[in-house]
C-alpha cells in the first residue's frame, strides 16, 4: 500500500467525507421563511399577544408638582413571556435616542411583585405599535445594576418620526418581550 | 494637582457635561447624578472619542495614575459638581463607577467597591434556610441624593436589593414621623421624663445634690426641731433652691425641645428634598418587613449627616443620631416598623444567633419580646461559646484564637421608634427618671407650701381690731382688720378669766370681717375682781403646711375694755 500523500490530497479527501455526511444545505425557501419575523411565521399567536398587550390600561394622572420637578416619563406597557405564563408590566425607559436610524435605548422593567424573579441577561424585545402591529426586533442585554440595553437599526419607515422623541415623552410603541435566541 | 495633570482627566469632564446635556435635552430620564453609573456606561460605549478613550487609557495604564484621578474626583470633581457636603456624593458616585468599565479594573477603586463607605446600622436579613450565621447580618448604607423624582417619588429608594412591597414607603413615613409628627413628641416626652440631660456629669451630680438637699429641708420643716430664728432664711434658701432647680429644669428641657424641633424640621426638609439611598449587598428580595428598623435608623443617620456642620445645634439629635455615625458599625437592628413609628416583634432566636456569631456586633436593637431579654441572649451566647468551631472571624481570611470567654452582646428593647432612639442614643437614664420623679414631688410640695412660706417671707402688715365684737359676756371676739387671717393669731391672757388662743378665721355668719372666737370663763380662783382685767394680743401665725412653729412677732396690744365695748353688730 501506497502510503506518501501530499497535504493538499489529504484536505481534498477530508472535504469529500464532510460532504458526504453533512445535511443537505436548506432550500431558498426555507431560508426566506427562518429569516422572516416570528409575527409573520404565527400571525394568529402575534395577533393575541397584541391584543393582550393593547389591552393593558395605563392611566396617566397629570398631578403636576412645583418647581417643575416631576420628569418621571410614561411607563411603557409590556407584555413579559416567560415560559407558558404571559406577564403584564411596564418598562420605564431611561435612556432614549434615535439619530441616524440608530436606536439606543435603556430601560428597566417594573414588573408585579409575584413576576419579580433575578433579571434574565437577554430578552428579545418586539417593538408593537399602538395599533397592535408588530414592526421590529431587537435584543435587549442586562447591563446596569437591572436596567436593558438595546442598540438596534431601525426600519426607516419610523427612524424620520422616532428622532425627535425625547425620553419623557409618551412613546408610541409597546413591548412584548421573550426569551432572546440562543447564539449560534 | 497641577494643571497638566487636571487636563489629562478632562475626559471625566467631558462625560459629566455630556450627561447633563443629554438630561436637559431629554435624552436621559435620571439626572447626571443619580444615573451616574449608567449613564458613563452609555458614554463609555457610544460617546466617548477615540481621543478620550486614548486618555483613559493612559490614566488607567498606571496603579499611580489611577490614584491621581481618585484623588482629582475627590479633590476638585466631587466639590465642583456636587457642592457643599460633596462627600457623601462622591462616595455614592465612585461606588456606582467603580463596577463598570474600565474602572472595575482599578485597582484603587476596589475600596468603593459594592460600598458607599459609610457604616451604617447592620440588618439582619436571614438567607433561606439559615439557621442563622454570621453572613446574614449584612451591613446596610444609606446616602442622601438631591431629590429626583424621576423612577418614583419615593423618598427612600433601595439599591443592590428588593424591599418587600411598600416597606420603604413605611419608613420614610416613619422618619418623618420622627422627625417632625407625633412619634417626635413621644421621643421628647420620654426625654423629659427621663432622659439623660446634657452637662458634664460633675454638673449633674451637683444638681441631683441639690434636689436632694430641697427635700431635706422640706422633712426638717415638717418633722424636725423648730428652727425658731433660722426660719426665716431657712425657708428663705429653701424656696431660692427650688425656684433656681425649677428654673434650670424648664430652661433646659425648654431649650433643647426648641432646638430639636427646629433641628428636626431642617430634618424633614432635607428629607423633602432628597432621595435617600439604601444599599445593601447581595441582590436578596426582601420577604417581610423585619429590616424596617434598621432601614429608618440608617436613613436618618444619612439625613443628619448630609446637614453643613453648622446645623448640629441640637444636643439631643447629636447624641441619638450624630454619635451613632461612629458606633454604627457595632451595632445591629430588627424590627418591623410602622409608619406610625412601632416596632413589632420578629423572629428573634435565628437573628441573635447570627449577631452573636457576628464578631463586630456590639449592641443589638430588638423589638419589646420574651426572647429578647438579655438573660435570654446571654443563655444563648453561652451555648454558641461551647461551639467555638462556630463562631465566625470578624475580617474573612483573619485567623483567630478563641481564648477569650463568650462574648457579651448588650441587646436593647424598644416598642417604639422613639424608645429605639432613645436606646441608641444612650439616653435612657434611671437615675435622672428617679430624679425626675423626686424632683415632681418636692415641687408639689412645694407648690402646696408657697401660701405658707410667703407668709413666713413677706408677712402681711399688722392688722387693728375692729367691730363687731361679741354680744355675749362668755363670748369674747377678736374681729381683725385683715386680709389673711391665716396669718394671724390671737392670745388672751387675764387674771379674772382664763386664758385662752384661738386662731383668726371667717365665719359663715354673712360677716366678712374674720375673727378669732374664745369661750372665755372665770378662773376658779381669780386673783383680780375686774370682769375688764385681761390683754389681747395678735400675734403673727407661722405654719409649712401642716407643720405649725412657735409664735411669732407680737403684732397687737389690746385690752379687754377696749374689745369688749366695740360695736355689736
Amino acid at each position: 500500500m501506497k502510503t506518501e500523500t501530499t497535504v493538499e490530497k489529504m484536505l481534498r479527501w477530508r472535504l469529500e467525507q464532510a460532504g458526504t455526511e453533512a445535511p443537505p444545505a436548506p432550500r431558498a425557501s426555507r431560508l426566506l421563511a427562518l429569516a422572516r419575523p416570528w409575527w409573520e411565521l404565527w400571525p394568529e399567536r402575534a395577533r393575541q399577544l397584541c391584543d393582550r398587550l393593547g389591552r393593558i390600561e395605563m392611566a396617566y394622572g397629570h398631578a403636576m408638582e412645583r418647581g417643575g420637578g416631576s420628569r418621571t416619563g410614561y411607563p411603557v406597557p409590556a407584555l413579559l413571556l416567560r415560559g407558558d405564563a404571559e406577564i403584564e408590566a411596564s418598562a420605564r425607559l431611561l435612556y432614549f435616542t434615535a439619530r441616524d436610524g440608530e436606536l439606543r435605548l435603556r430601560f428597566v422593567l417594573e414588573l408585579p411583585p409575584e413576576a419579580a424573579q433575578p433579571p434574565e441577561a437577554t430578552w428579545e424585545v418586539t417593538f408593537v405599535e399602538e395599533g397592535a402591529t408588530p414592526r421590529f426586533l431587537a435584543v435587549a442585554a442586562l447591563s446596569v445594576e437591572r436596567e436593558y440595553r438595546i442598540e438596534a437599526s431601525l426600519p426607516p419607515a419610523l427612524a424620520a418620526g422616532w428622532a425627535g422623541l425625547k425620553v419623557t415623552d409618551r412613546m408610541p410603541f409597546r413591548f412584548i418581550l421573550g426569551p432572546a435566541p440562543a447564539k449560534e | 494637582m497641577a494643571p497638566e495633570n487636571s487636563a489629562r482627566l478632562v475626559w471625566f469632564w467631558t462625560f459629566w457635561h455630556w450627561s447633563q446635556e443629554s438630561f436637559r435635552d431629554g435624552v436621559l430620564l435620571r439626572s447626571p447624578l443619580q444615573g451616574v453609573g449608567s449613564h458613563w456606561d452609555e458614554w463609555f460605549r457610544h460617546e466617548a472619542s477615540a481621543a478620550d478613550r486614548a486618555a483613559i487609557a493612559k490614566v488607567g495604564a498606571t496603579e499611580a495614575g489611577q490614584r491621581q484621578f481618585i484623588a482629582w474626583f475627590f479633590r476638585h470633581w466631587a466639590p465642583d459638581a456636587a457642592g457643599a457636603g460633596s462627600r457623601p456624593i462622591a462616595r455614592y458616585v465612585a461606588c456606582q463607577l467603580a463596577a463598570l468599565e474600565p474602572f472595575n479594573q482599578w485597582k484603587p477603586f476596589a475600596r468603593y467597591r459594592g460600598t458607599y463607605g459609610v457604616t451604617g446600622i447592620a440588618a439582619v436579613v436571614l438567607a433561606e434556610k439559615s439557621a442563622g450565621e454570621s453572613a446574614d447580618v449584612r451591613p446596610v448604607e444609606a446616602v442622601v441624593l438631591p431629590a429626583e423624582r424621576a423612577i418614583s417619588s419615593a423618598r427612600v429608594v433601595a439599591e443592590g436589593f428588593e424591599p418587600d412591597g411598600a416597606e420603604l414607603n413605611g419608613v420614610e413615613r416613619a422618619c418623618a414621623s420622627l422627625l417632625a409628627g407625633r412619634t417626635f413628641g413621644s421621643f421628647l416626652a420620654l426625654w423629659i421624663a427621663g432622659g439623660r440631660r446634657p452637662g458634664a456629669a460633675w454638673w449633674r451630680a451637683g444638681v441631683a445634690a441639690t434636689w436632694l438637699t430641697v427635700g431635706g429641708v422640706i422633712l426638717f420643716l415638717l418633722f424636725g426641731p423648730d428652727p425658731g430664728g433660722s426660719l426665716v432664711p431657712l425657708c428663705a434658701g429653701l424656696l431660692a433652691a427650688w425656684g433656681l432647680l425649677t428654673l434650670r429644669a424648664v430652661g433646659v428641657v425648654g431649650r433643647e425641645a426648641w432646638r430639636a424641633w427646629k433641628m428636626g424640621r431642617v430634618l424633614l426638609a432635607q428629607l423633602a428634598r432628597s432621595q435617600v439611598r439604601l444599599h445593601m449587598n447581595g441582590g436578596l428580595h426582601l420577604q417581610g418587613g423585619s429590616a424596617g428598623l434598621p432601614f429608618c435608623l440608617n436613613t436618618l443617620v444619612a439625613l443628619f449627616r448630609a446637614l453643613p456642620a453648622g446645623h448640629h445645634r441640637s444636643w439631643l439629635w447629636q447624641r441619638s443620631l450624630g454619635d451613632l455615625q461612629q458606633s454604627a458599625g457595632s451595632w445591629a437592628a430588627t424590627g418591623v416598623l410602622t409608619s406610625e413609628g412601632w416596632v413589632q416583634p420578629v423572629v428573634l432566636d435565628p437573628k441573635l444567633r447570627a449577631s452573636l456569631r457576628h464578631a463586630g456586633i456590639v449592641h443589638f436593637l430588638a423589638p419589646r419580646q420574651r426572647e429578647a431579654r438579655q438573660r435570654e441572649v446571654n443563655r444563648l451566647a453561652g451555648e454558641l461559646a461551647g461551639r467555638p468551631a462556630e463562631r465566625s472571624p470578624f475580617v474573612a481570611g483573619m485567623r483567630v484564637g478563641f481564648a477569650a470567654t463568650s462574648r457579651t452582646m448588650h441587646v436593647h428593647q424598644a416598642g417604639h421608634l422613639a424608645q429605639a432612639m432613645m436606646q441608641i442614643g444612650g439616653l435612657m437614664d434611671r437615675r435622672q427618671l428617679a430624679l425626675n420623679l423626686f424632683a415632681l414631688v418636692v415641687s408639689a410640695v412645694m407648690v402646696a407650701a408657697l401660701p405658707d412660706l410667703r407668709r413666713i417671707l413677706l408677712p402681711p402688715p399688722a392688722p387693728i381690731v375692729v367691730s363687731p365684737s361679741s354680744a355675749s359676756p362668755y363670748y369674747l371676739w377678736v374681729s381683725l382688720d385683715t386680709d389673711q387671717p391665716r396669718s394671724f393669731r390671737v392670745r388672751f391672757e387675764s387674771e379674772f378669766w382664763a386664758s385662752r388662743l384661738a386662731d383668726v378665721r371667717r365665719y359663715e355668719d354673712g360677716d366678712l370681717v374674720p375673727r378669732a372666737e374664745m369661750h372665755i370663763q372665770r378662773l376658779p380662783a381669780h386673783l383680780s375682781r375686774d370682769e375688764d382685767d385681761g390683754t389681747i394680743w395678735i400675734e403673727r401665725r407661722r405654719s409649712f403646711l401642716t407643720r405649725e412653729f412657735l409664735p411669732g412677732e407680737r403684732v397687737g396690744r389690746y385690752p379687754l375694755s377696749y374689745v369688749s365695748r366695740l360695736r355689736h353688730d
